[in-house]
């Protein structure tokens, strides 16, 4: 199996505070990772780095063949890589199909810019978001606003716009968190539902029983 | 900025609401005693429009409106006065200056969010007012920039239209308002457009997806400078003189305020906004010398009580007219 993201003596420090410490990591195409470990042990901090929301002080990161430690987050969107939040942030007063739609225009990058052609002449977009949305059983409320599905819905929204770029690589940031114990199995079918269509490293404060993992420890 | 629900025929009803701008246009000088106010609120209405694209679709306050504006009434009536140079071609410049201005302003002024993007763009206005201020030679400093021409539209050598005509102008305003009016839905609803609205809703996210939120801004910044420098020249055009008010800062609050009391949601609200502002002064101006003071009550009570300005009210109000008017015929169906 190919590596598709490897990591060398990451670091990220914050003065002489080093939040993350050099994290040694290889990712195989075609797996599903989950990096846990306690609050405060630096799993989003890692993540920031992965995705370009930091910049990692010292070590390199390595994604498909490209040397990613200066691309900014947008420029990483293009290769392959794809992310959701923590804290759901999605766009509350666009209705959920425009939320995916945008998503999946954002692989074109500055080609977005253009201003004088319709939205919907891009129709690949459009199809896409419709896709997606039957993948999360949301067609029923496609023409909702984001920011008036429940909070369930709004998870599994948040994690199904990563997915609208077509990534090589989805990284989810505690996509249960918050959730209600209900709600919880519709997230982990969700993911082992993308897992078969994509290399998935996902964050959780807890093992799952249906990943590989991948411990951090806190440090005092 | 952000807080604005889409209202809900703000899509749906795109066509009809053309109609109604048309017949604004056509309604305007035949309701109002003078083309001259008529053509006034146009060319505000342009620049509340282009406001609009920034503050509406982008969430982006800009203090700097005042200076697009400025820039294009000084560099169309300095080319119209030293170079000769036609109508358009002075339009052109005015378009191409505003444009040129509002991205060194946007550029830089992006590099910042929140409240110090808005104090960036407050200084740039500071500093706009005090370059034209001390180039007196050019812009005539505080007396203003007096004899400017109003050149006939012409092809060649043959000329079509004279716009001496108050009326004629109005027609020419009114045209060109029209286009710009067609252009700015057009970017609304173009990739562009949607990816703007985006980062007005969050621009974390909007980056996360893949956009360099950067470029779009610094983009819908150099659009709408280009539409207010051209009212900025058209506005010179009108009053054939450039005073130094065009570039000051109250310009800029003054463009804002027609921009939010019109509403933010809909480029029809601009119309509404400048309209509104513009009669209010011609109104009460007449009444009271004070009237600012008036002015500004009526901007605290929109705030607070219309959301979405003008046209959000407008908007609130149809539809309960068409709910009241469905239950009751619902009711009627039901034999209640």
């Amino acid at each position: 199996m190919s590596i598709l993201l490897e990591t060398k003596d990451l670091e990220l420090a914050y003065g002489a505070f080093h939040a993350v410490n050099g994290v040694n990591l290889k990712v195989e195409a075609g797996t599903i990772h989950t990096i846990i470990g306690p609050n405060g042990a630096g799993k989003t901090s890692l993540f920031h780095c992965l995705t370009g929301e930091r910049q990692a002080t010292a070590g390199a990161i390595h994604f498909d063949g490209n040397n990613l430690m200066r691309k900014p987050a947008h420029g990483r969107v293009g290769l392959g890589m794809a992310r959701s939040f923590q804290l759901t942030s999605l766009f509350q007063n666009l209705s959920v199909r425009e939320n995916l739609r945008l998503a999946a225009q954002g692989r074109d990058g500055a080609r977005a810019l253009n201003f004088w052609r319709r939205v919907d002449s891009k129709r690949e977009h459009l199809e896409m978001a419709d896709q997606v949305l039957e993948r999360l059983q949301l067609t029923a409320r496609a023409d909702t606003l984001a920011g008036e599905l429940s909070h369930g819905q709004q998870r599994v929204l948040e994690v199904g716009m990563s997915i609208c770029s077509k990534p090589k690589l989805l990284m989810l940031d505690e996509p249960t968190s918050g959730m209600g114990i209900d709600d919880i199995p519709i997230m982990t079918q969700l993911i082992s539902d993308l897992g078969r269509d994509h290399t998935v490293l996902l964050i959780e404060p807890r093992p799952d029983p249906g990943g590989r993992h991948a411990g951090i420890r806190a440090r005092r | 900025m952000s807080e604005k629900n889409p209202l809900p025929f703000a899509k749906t009803q795109s066509k009809a609401m053309l109609l109604w701008v048309l017949a604004v246009l056509i309604g305007l000088p035949l309701i109002l005693p003078s083309a001259t106010l008529a053509t006034e609120i146009l060319i505000f209405a342009m620049a509340a429009l282009a406001c609009n694209l920034l503050l509406g679709y982008t969430g982006l306050l800009s203090f700097g409106q005042g200076i697009f504006f400025g820039a294009g009434a000084y560099c169309a009536a300095l080319l119209m006065i030293h170079l000769q140079l036609g109508l358009f071609t002075a339009l052109l410049g005015a378009a191409i200056a505003g444009g040129f201005l509002a991205l060194l302003v946007g550029a830089l002024a992006i590099r910042r969010t929140g409240i110090y993007f808005v104090m960036l763009t407050l200084a740039f206005s500071q500093m706009a007012y005090f370059v034209a201020y001390t180039l007196s030679d050019w812009t005539g400093g505080d007396n203003g920039l007096l004899s400017v021409p109003r050149p006939e539209i012409r092809v060649g050598d043959t000329v079509l239209l004279s716009l001496a005509d108050a009326r004629a102008f109005y027609g020419f305003v009114a045209v060109l308002f029209l286009l710009i009016f067609i252009g700015a839905r057009r970017v609304i609803a173009s990739p562009f457009g949607s990816t703007l609205m985006a980062i007005r809703e969050n621009e974390t996210r909007a980056s996360a997806i893949g956009y360099d939120t950067r470029h779009f801004k610094i983009l819908v910044f150099v659009l709408s400078g280009a539409v207010t420098g051209i009212a900025g020249a058209l506005y010179a055009m009108l009053l054939h003189f450039v005073p130094l008010s065009n570039i000051d800062l109250a310009m800029s609050e003054n463009i804002l305020i027609m921009t939010i009391v019109g509403g933010t949601g809909s480029l029809f609200g601009s119309l509404l906004g400048a309209g509104s502002i513009v009669l209010l002064g011609d109104f009460l101006s007449d009444l009271w010398p004070r009237w600012l003071m008036l002015l500004g009550v009526i901007l605290i009570l929109v705030v607070i009580f219309m959301r979405g300005g003008l046209w959000g009210g407008l908007a609130s109000l149809f539809e309960k007219v068409r709910g009241s008017r469905k239950t009751a015929s619902v009711a009627k169906e039901e034999g209640l």
